[in-house]
């Protein structure tokens, strides 16, 4: 996982993306996880495109195979990213819900 | 312009336990330069392409472990470019030779995966991602499979289609004696195996490979031979969410049309290629983007055996990376090798019927890099 110092320098940045409305463009469910994630397979990630135009790529959290139907709003919220070992700082990144 | 494929050299791909990075390096080099019958000590410069021997073993600076290991003190360079890095160490070969700074120098695509875990390698690869990708729990296969949806939603792309790709591939290899899978599949099998990122399965992936591949390119343009005669690479955004569109890759479509003007020839003039089947998805991309069939055409193209030996134009005759293998930084130089004896006629039972003209396509990333390479006889 990242830096203790390269984490704080991210948490000053989630504002700037928090409370975001925007519609799932393409979406997969990831199986085979990478490193840190591994807790949490499978798990949706999409790619988001938001009202003002800008596409992000996003994992999905309280969200079901229903809920990817054209047309389903989600916004960002922040949440937990990966898993950290116990001396190690835990970092919080953008993730997107259904609306 | 004129460079010629004055020699090759490929090791076995697959899961090489007894070899070294530097065994595999060593044993394509010699390779090579024994086929051009060059003296090793007219070599002008090293290029070795190599993108996770750093992250996974902690040795940089291959330039010169590669050199002094063949008992040259020449000029020697290590380029990365995540899984062009061969391709592109190609390019830049050609470029050093161009500028008259060369005139025969050994390009090395060299790498050694299988001595890592499959969760390191997986780490290691998307170092070739966004930093948001990897925030976002992506692998590459789940990236893969989001170019996959987008295909299938937008003109119908079937599982069938896809699997189609690693069946072709499987046959290819199954004539191949250095490919790491030299056995057919069935479009069953494909579709049933492990899915590994929706609708990606594990049968539509490349696998982890050991190998190495080397050519001595020269400019020699006074012989009969295998010339390169277009070689071009381009850019895009490093992270797929910020592309106009998610159904093609940018910078196949610019360095093929570069490459092509260059060896002043047109896509229907192609006979043979090897393209970047990392996945399936990326072979039906590579179709529609290098102008073999029209866009969203890919699946049905794949399905009509056009491809296929024994088609007007096969492509991956090796096997591709799915069957033949895809150890990174080896891949795009043993494109240019497959092509090469293509050309040559001496691919054995793989031959292509009158090949006189041939092209690679090799990507890094998520099309992040590509490297288009027109080769003629």
């Amino acid at each position: 996982m990242s830096s203790p110092v390269t984490v704080w320098r991210n948490h000053k940045n989630l504002h700037l993306y928090l409370g975001k409305e925007g519609k799932v463009i393409t979406w997969t469910k990831v199986f085979v996880a990478p490193s840190g994630f591994e807790h949490e397979a499978p798990y949706f990630v999409a790619i988001i495109k938001f009202n003002d135009g800008k596409k992000m790529p996003l994992q999905l959290v309280d969200c079901e195979e229903k809920n990817l139907k054209p047309n389903q709003k989600f916004i960002t919220v922040v949440r937990k990213l990966g898993k950290v070992k116990l001396d190690e700082v835990i970092e919080y990144g953008i993730k997107a819900k259904p609306l | 312009m004129k460079i010629k494929v004055a020699g090759v050299g490929l090791t076995k791909f697959g899961e090489l336990w007894d070899k070294s990075l530097l065994d595999l390096a060593i044993e394509a080099s010699i390779g090579a330069i024994k086929d051009s019958r060059i003296d090793k000590k007219a070599i002008d410069a090293i290029f070795v392409g190599n993108m996770l021997i750093g992250k996974i073993a902690g040795q940089d600076h291959l330039g010169p472990v590669v050199a002094s290991s063949l008992g040259l003190s020449c000029a020697s360079f290590r380029i990365e470019g995540a899984c062009a890095s061969g391709g592109l160490a190609v390019h830049l070969a050609i470029q050093g030779i161009l500028a008259g700074t060369y005139k025969n120098v050994l390009v090395v695509g060299v790498e050694k995966m299988t001595d890592a875990p499959t969760g390191q390698i997986t780490w290691a690869l998307m170092g070739a991602s966004s930093s948001k990708e990897r925030k976002a729990g992506l692998t590459f296969p789940a990236l893969y499979a989001l170019i996959t949806q987008a295909h299938m939603q937008k003109y119908g792309t079937t599982r069938k289609q896809l699997a189609a790709v690693s069946v072709k591939n499987h046959y290819h290899a199954s004539l191949n004696k250095s490919a790491q899978y030299p056995f057919e599949i069935t479009i069953e099998k494909v579709l049933n195996s492990n899915l590994i990122s929706y609708p990606i399965t594990l049968f539509d992936s490349s696998p982890i490979t050991d190998g190495a591949a080397a050519v001595v390119l020269s400019s020699d343009t006074n012989s009969k031979g295998v010339y390169i005669t277009g070689s071009a690479t381009f850019s895009d955004t490093i992270d797929l969410a910020e592309r106009d569109s998610l159904t093609e890759f940018k910078a196949t479509k610019l360095a093929c049309s570069e490459a092509l003007s260059q060896a002043g020839v047109e896509i229907q003039d192609i006979r043979v290629a090897e393209v970047h089947d990392c996945f399936t998805i990326a072979e039906i991309l590579a179709m529609e983007d290098l102008g073999f069939c029209p866009a969203g055409a890919g699946g049905k193209f794949v399905e009509s055996r056009t491809t296929r030996l024994g088609g007007k134009c096969p492509v991956n005759t090796s096997g591709g990376l799915k069957a033949c293998g895809h150890p990174v930084g080896a891949t795009g130089v043993k494109q240019i090798i497959e092509i090469t004896q293509q050309l040559k006629d001496s691919a054995g039972a793989r031959q292509v019927k009158n090949a006189n003209c041939g092209l690679t396509q090799n990507v890094g990333g998520t099309g992040a890099t590509v490297v288009v390479h027109v080769l003629q006889n």
